[in-house]
């Protein structure tokens, strides 16, 4: 494996891109293979839900949290659902500390696209008291190694914590929200499953799931967030270009291996009881 | 945050049968886990699970110190960053270092600065990143000793290890390696750090109330504590060695 280096010098570049016009990779997967996913729910005994997931090199952990406070006025019977990442200096020597950067910004709202645009989280569900009381879910990714595509592994580890999550049940007693000792679970609080699949361009060579290597010397990527029949959002990154039918291309392929991915991943494992 | 459970502190904190909350003794160590080599993109890196606590840390370094004007000509210099999750403790934790987190990145650089030797790396910095994903009490001392493994782990050149642990008192009775609850509804509290190659204390600080015998015992008490952490710090170094030794047998 090379070294992580902001440069990458022409003459790896020129081995990636030749293996990749071959349609061989550096770690000898096919183009449309994903590396290895591993899950690991409930690692975090203080969030109310937590998943632990690697994707190859690159390991995310993330963990829910809730507050309560009041709706919006145009939303007032609807729970918020915040997601944010940080991309720890501890993670890569390419991630420097501070205020959260384009980076992690980008991550954590194509994830969070992903999962709004589609039936994912009930909002609806996360109301105690129309007008009064609602839920506000956060959900915090944390990168603790990055070995490139974040957004595919980030997608996994947060749908698997808020769906391994257990939310205190509340309801509205003496103009208070009050615990009725029961918990929102999972299968209350999520429907659909979005998954968001990334593709990387060289040249004119698209491939599933880049490695870190593979993302350094890459023109640019294209993140497709799909359910079981539609696409949720998509998000062009980089300065790669696509053809129209690049496009149509990715979309008909990315329903495909989503649905492949989310049988094998069979996220719904993970759901806890609510009592 | 308004929360629907609260986080609420038991009135006694040893139970009739003079055991602690968790069925530890006194002088009981929670259980403690350790592994080295965790994250691969750090220069060196280790993983620990003290009780319910769980910290990474990863070292790079020596390396280009930036910004460039903290360099210092005639060495190194050192410079930890601790830092929390949102989700590691029970109200989520706002994204920014808080002043808390700033203090404990001090303290623990200047307790791990004296087995470095900063002045051969003059114009370089070391940095150590520590990410508490899950906490329960006494996070500096796991960290302090956490970081000394990433340390190792990277090949830096130490003079020693240092190890890491906190002695305080609860319902009267001097005990060793505070829990989350002890650590806040209890008497008092006091983390340590040893070095190793001097035998001698590095990180002390102090909140409580002790009067000079049970001063005198509690530290009687840390270097036992500190004594079996220590060779459970050896162990986790050895064992990467262990495995690349058994890789290459197979």
């Amino acid at each position: 494996m090379m070294d992580i280096k902001r440069v990458i010098s022409t003459i790896e570049k020129n081995y990636i891109t030749n293996n990749l016009k071959k349609g061989e990779r550096i770690d000898g997967r096919g183009l449309w293979d994903y590396r290895p996913f591993c899950i690991k729910t409930d690692t975090i005994s203080s969030a109310e839900g937590s998943a632990d997931v690697t994707l190859g090199d690159t390991r995310i952990i993330t963990g829910v949290k809730y507050d309560i406070g009041e709706p919006f006025p145009d939303l007032p019977n609807e729970g918020v659902c915040t997601i944010m990442a940080e991309l720890l200096p501890l993670a890569s020597p390419l991630f420097e500390r501070g205020p959260p950067d384009e980076e992690s910004i980008e991550l954590a709202r194509v994830v969070d696209r992903g999962i709004r645009h589609a039936d994912c989280v009930q909002t609806q569900k996360l109301c105690i008291k129309e007008e009064k009381a609602v839920y506000i879910l956060f959900v915090d990714m944390y990168v603790i190694n990055h070995g490139g595509n974040m957004i595919d592994c980030g997608g996994v580890s947060a749908l698997a914590a808020l769906i391994s999550s257990r939310i205190p049940k509340g309801e509205w007693v003496d103009e208070v929200p009050r615990w009725t000792g029961k918990y929102l679970n999972g299968k209350e609080l999520i429907n659909e499953l979005p998954l968001a699949i990334t593709f990387g361009k060289i040249d004119d060579i698209i491939f599933l799931d880049p490695s870190l290597p593979e993302e350094l010397v890459s023109d640019g990527r294209i993140t497709l967030s799909v359910t079981e029949k539609e696409i949720t959002s998509i998000q062009k990154s980089g300065i790669a270009t696509f053809t129209i039918e690049e496009i149509k291309m990715l979309g008909e392929k990315a329903l495909e291996i989503a649905k492949n991915l989310r049988e094998e991943l069979n996220i719904w494992q993970y759901v806890k009881n609510s009592t | 945050m308004t929360l629907l459970i609260q986080d609420e502190y038991p009135k006694k904190l040893l139970r009739d049968d003079g055991l602690r909350l968790d069925g530890r003794g006194l002088t009981d160590l929670r259980p403690i886990k350790m592994e080295v080599n965790v994250i691969k993109n750090a220069d060196g890196s280790a993983y620990i699970e003290w009780g319910n606590n769980k910290i990474f840390a990863s070292v790079y370094g020596p390396r280009e110190v930036h910004p460039h004007h903290l360099a210092k000509p005639d060495k190194g210099i050192l410079r930890v960053f601790y830092r929390m999750a949102t989700y590691s403790v029970f109200e989520r934790k706002r994204p920014a270092p808080g002043r808390r987190e700033k203090e404990i990145s001090m303290i623990i650089s200047e307790c791990l600065e004296p087995v470095l030797f900063l002045e051969l790396y003059p114009g370089t910095s070391f940095e150590i990143f520590i990410e508490v994903i899950d906490a329960d009490g006494g996070t500096r001392c796991a960290s302090t000793t956490v970081a000394a493994l990433a340390l190792a782990d990277a090949g830096i050149p130490m003079r020693s290890l240092v190890t890491s642990c906190a002695v305080g008192k609860v319902d009267g009775q001097l005990i060793t390696d505070l829990s989350g609850i002890e650590d806040k509804a209890g008497d008092s509290d006091m983390p340590c750090a040893i070095t190793w190659f001097n035998n001698e204390i590095s990180l002390l600080q102090f909140d409580g109330k002790m009067n000079q015998e049970e001063m005198t015992k509690s530290l009687d008490m840390l270097k036992d504590a500190l004594e079996k952490i220590y060779h459970m710090q050896l162990d986790a170094l050895k064992s990467k060695y262990i495995q690349i030794q058994e890789g290459i047998q197979q």
